[in-house]
């Protein structure tokens, strides 16, 4: 029985070659997408799971309300661990101690690899006891980091360095000076992990580790739980300890501060604080893309139901004979059952295929190492088959128990072929699958237009042609030689000194005080940079009062340049030579020299906060405005002078723009993914209309032979075949555009600064869908229309 | 062996009942070859459904095999029907993707004969009506006159008790149709296979034992050859 029904199935399927392509081809590009998404979703939900003990680890992360100013911070402060270390619920505590919190020591490293130095970036100082929370098991050597100036590197680093595993014992050399002996090997970190580190040094090595009390945050402490731990209690137990250590001002007038215990499990995904170890994973785009898999599935799935329901008037006299020669409908059903999960099952194997060849394109798009692994397989092989045998009957069930309800002696007498063409449920998945089609166009459109925004927002300054080179400090006092050589070089315009940049990654923060005496509650946070005087030159920044730091004037040493934020924080009426105060090694007096207009310094999500310059020496970079169409003869010829400085140091240089970019990556990428998937989408739709079309077309042969008979133009039939989909395309872009609106516009409210979703934007959307519509529609219909009426009405 | 006491089938058109078949009474007995004639819109076909179990009358009584039919539920029904009727069609009514092999296989697939058991019976049918050689093709691939052959075949694999032909020959020419005829007669005769056909052609209704008129739902005229 099941052979005869493989058979059949085969057959029929063989003499539908244009319908089963359009089948399998359907629902396996939709599947893959699917696959991939899936790949994505699951290595996104799979960070820090590679520990042992995930569930019983935690980060602790302190908000902070200070002055109606209320931050949560993925570091703590340094104490703290030793502070809450009797604390019995707690089985292990273990710190980070990331470069940039470092105050006394460098916080940029240049490991010596011969004759060579190479600029590493991730670094650590922790101490041994990280290696009892997470699971980093060594490869070489016991893992120990509480002697100073040892160092723990994982496999790949020891490669890199001594081309060899066996490495424990040998020294690192690091800017120079410092030595560190490796203590252990340890397998590379999980690439689905919250921290990314090469170097793990001991933190003992460093002044730091012996100094500052409560005041020092940013210390990322984690801790594992015992079973059972009250994780409430222990917040405010921690709170209770942390408010001894503080004054009192810390804690009253509305400041607080809170420690939350934040699972392992959360950090990557759920975290909302600051100052995380790596680039956060949203929870909001695995939901955003779970949502599209769904999508995209449910469309390839009404694909295949609806071209099934529209071949069935071909099936019908099938149906009536086997019914006469004796077949019970459950027989029935299961015949077409087979043959869906068949096509299902074929599909999947393509799908599979697709996916895996498009992986490495993927993972470029996505940036994800993603593959089709032994552990993977685990869990694809079973679920795929579940797959199969869903998609199979969910696709297959609606034809299987509509055409096997059938009358065989109506069917045989060909009653039935003129009732299927206003078919309800077909409309009904035609207007869903379009809907969620529009709603996908308009979401490209509107990521798209919202990327666009970004890259063309007047930020306030000019970051077209400017070349930054980078790490010029290690040069020490010939950086400001560098810098005078770049300015007399030809095309180059101006140049500038200073590690802070609009678009870079350093930033210095500082606390600044309107009045004498210091009143803690009056404390503005604010951006607090070194620059010269050619700074707001090279950069195209505008001053709207006051006047640019000038050499000339001695008093220029505490004078400030300030942006508007910063004199809206403040209140000023007259900003100009007001005065501000910093308590930082002592107290400092600076007056206000200059405002400058606003400029984008951080992620447009955020608004620009406030910023003041000071007119200081900083040897961080070298920035210069150049005007030539020779560039790379220009960087030659400033990596000869770099070489004349120093031989042995790294010359490393980026564009401005392309930093500015990179800020925007995560978001271009997501936008990238979403056109490619909501693309994909509409063309599964299109395939279905497709086929939808010719039988339309096929089962209306007769009338239109009858009307053409008749005297109906071609027009007029191509007409009459395409409005019946495009009066559901309508309908659909009547459901979808409110939807999409109030999506989008949800999504455009993270962006401080955000275009509006233009009308425009919802009619090219609907204009878009109903050409794809009629394009796809108008193939079949053109061709059903030419076709001489004689054959058409012999056949019948 | 077949017995109709008034049996009536009608629809409601516009409020109007109109009848396709009126207070039909017929006795068919064992061995009988009956053609029913009649214009167009007779009841012809209705009546050979009702007597075939594909279609329900409206009212009265039916009487197959001893068993009225009337009281019988779907499956009971169904379960008589595919073990003693065979019917064959104008239109052939092959399955298109199967070859002629397996279209006089199916029938047997539905009885749930044994797959050895259904090779004897199909190839022992293929070669009394000498289409072995057919066996592999596919209906597209044959005559109209041979394909009725093999919807013959499929009807008679299941050795059925009754075989009912609606205009067997209709879509045939006429030597075809002959050959067709005397097929249905060889069978009749040597076989004792019940036979009631429905036919337009007078010569071909004269091949059998019993005519029977219909006119406007009712049974005209009734006589033996």
């Amino acid at each position: 029985m099941i052979r005869n029904y493989f058979k059949t199935a085969y057959r029929s399927l063989k003499k539908n070659k244009g319908f089963t392509a359009i089948n399998v081809l359907g629902l396996s590009v939709g599947l893959a997408t699917c696959l991939l998404i899936v790949f994505y979703v699951v290595d996104e939900l799979s960070y820090d799971r590679y520990n042992t003990k995930a569930d019983s680890i935690y980060r602790i992360t302190e908000t902070a309300r200070l002055n109606g100013n209320e931050q949560v911070f993925a570091g703590s402060e340094k104490p703290l661990l030793y502070a809450t270390k009797d604390l019995p619920e707690f089985e292990k505590q273990a710190r980070f101690i990331p470069v940039n919190t470092l105050f006394l020591s460098a916080q940029k490293f240049r490991i010596k690899k011969g004759n060579n130095d190479i600029q590493e970036k991730n670094i650590v100082y922790t101490d041994s006891r990280i290696f009892d929370i997470f699971t980093l098991p060594a490869i070489g050597g016991k893992p120990a980091l509480d002697e100073p100036h040892t160092a723990v590197i994982t496999q790949s680093t020891a490669q890199k360095y001594f081309n060899t595993n066996d490495v424990v014992g040998k020294t690192l050399t690091i800017n120079d000076t410092s030595f560190y002996k490796i203590t252990a090997v340890i397998k590379d970190v999980p690439t689905q992990s919250h921290f990314n580190y090469d170097f793990f040094l001991s933190y003992s090595s460093i002044p730091e580790s012996t100094r500052g009390g409560w005041g020092y945050g940013g210390v990322h402490n984690y801790v594992m739980l015992k079973p059972g731990a009250n994780i409430k209690k222990l917040e405010s137990e921690m709170q209770a300890i942390a408010y001894k250590h503080y004054p009192e001002s810390m804690h009253t007038n509305g400041n607080y501060l809170t420690y939350t215990l934040t699972p392992l499990l959360d950090i990557h995904l759920h975290s909302i604080a600051q100052y995380e170890l790596m680039e956060k994973g949203s929870i909001q785009y695995v939901y955003i893309f779970s949502v599209i898999a769904i999508f995209i599935l449910l469309i390839a799935c009404v694909n295949f139901m609806n071209l099934a329901t529209a071949r069935s008037s071909n099936r019908a006299r099938e149906v009536g004979v086997r019914k006469v020669l004796g077949s019970a409908r459950k027989y029935l059903i299961l015949q077409f059952l087979t043959e869906s999960v068949l096509v299902t099952l074929v599909s999947t194997v393509i799908a599979v295929l697709l996916a895996w060849l498009l992986m490495p394109f993927f993972n470029q798009l996505a940036v994800k190492h993603l593959a089709f692994t032994l552990s993977s397989m685990l869990w694809l092989i079973p679920s795929l088959l579940l797959i199969v045998v869903v998609i199979g009957f969910l696709a297959g069930s609606y034809p299987a128990f509509f055409l096997s309800a059938f009358q065989p002696i109506e069917v045989l007498k060909g009653k039935l072929s003129t009732g299927f063409r206003g078919s309800f449920l077909r409309s009904f998945l035609v207007v869903f699958q379009f809907s969620i089609s529009i709603f996908l166009i308009i979401g490209t459109l509107v990521i798209y237009n919202q990327l666009k925004f970004i890259h063309n927002k007047n930020l306030g300054f000019n970051r077209d042609q400017v070349l930054i080179i980078k790490n010029t400090a290690v040069l020490g006092n010939q950086a400001k030689i560098l810098k005078q050589e770049i300015k007399q070089m030809s095309g180059v315009l101006s140049a500038t000194m200073s590690t802070y940049l609009p678009t870079g990654e350093d930033r210095n923060v500082t606390g600044l005080f309107p009045a004498l005496p210091i009143d803690i509650k009056q404390d503005v946070l604010s951006d607090f940079w070194p620059v010269d005087e050619d700074y707001i030159n090279t950069l195209g920044i505008k001053l709207i009062a006051g006047r640019n730091f000038s050499p000339r004037m001695a008093s220029d040493s505490s004078g400030l340049i300030v942006n508007e934020a910063f004199v809206k924080r403040f209140g000023f009426k007259d900003p100009l030579n007001k005065t501000v105060y910093r308590f930082s090694f002592g107290l400092q007096a600076f007056h206000i020299v200059g405002v400058m207009k606003d400029f984008n310094f951080s992620s447009l999500r955020d608004q620009i906060k406030p910023v003041a310059l000071v007119y200081n020496e900083d040897r961080g970079s070298v920035t210069a405005r150049v005007s030539t169409a020779n560039l790379s003869g220009l960087i030659a010829q400033i990596e000869n002078k770099w070489k004349n400085f120093s031989p042995n140091q790294q010359f490393s240089y980026s564009f401005m723009d392309e930093d500015f970019d990179a800020t925007y990556r995560a978001e271009q990428r997501i936008g990238t993914l979403f056109i490619s998937f909501s693309t994909l989408a509409i063309l599964i739709a299109c395939l279905g209309l497709f086929g939808l079309a010719a039988y339309a077309a096929e089962q209306r042969t007769k009338e239109i032979g009858i009307r053409k008979v008749l005297g109906a133009s071609v027009s007029t039939i191509v007409n009459m075949l395409s409005m019946d989909f495009i009066r559901l395309v309508f309908i659909a872009i009547i459901i979808a555009s409110p939807l999409a609106w109030y999506a989008m516009n949800r999504w455009l409210q993270d962006f401080a600064y955000r275009t509006n979703i233009q009308w425009w934007v919802l009619a090219a959307a609907g204009c878009m869908a109903v050409l794809i519509a009629f394009a796809t529609i108008s193939f079949q219909s053109i061709r059903a229309a030419l076709a001489n009426p004689v054959t058409s009405l012999r056949n019948e | 062996m077949l017995s109709l006491k008034n049996i009536s089938k009608h629809y409601n058109v516009g409020g109007n009942k109109t009848f396709v078949l009126n207070k039909i009474d017929l006795d068919v007995d064992a061995g009988e070859f009956i053609s029913i004639m009649g214009p167009s819109g007779s009841g012809k076909s209705t009546l050979l459904n009702i007597i075939g179990l594909l279609d329900e009358p409206s009212e009265g009584y039916h009487y197959f095999l001893g068993e009225a039919i009337h009281n019988l539920k779907e499956k009971q029904r169904s379960a008589l029907y595919k073990s003693n009727i065979g019917f064959v069609f104008q239109a052939y009514h092959l399955i298109d993707e199967l070859t002629v092999y397996e279209n006089i296989e199916t029938p047997l697939i539905y009885q749930d004969v044994k797959s050895s058991e259904r090779k004897a019976l199909v190839a022992d049918i293929l070669d009394r009506f000498q289409i072995v050689g057919k066996k592999d093709l596919f209906p597209a691939q044959l005559s109209g006159g041979q394909q009725q052959l093999v919807g013959i075949a499929r009807a008679l694999i299941t050795k059925p008790k009754l075989l009912l032909a609606d205009e067997p020959t209709g879509n045939l020419n006429s030597k075809q149709g002959e050959d067709i005829m005397e097929l249905f007669r060889k069978l009749n005769k040597e076989d004792g296979v019940t036979i009631i056909q429905v036919t337009h052609s007078e010569k071909n209704a004269e091949f059998g034992s019993r005519i029977i008129n219909l006119l406007d739902g009712k049974i005209d005229s009734s006589r033996n050859i």
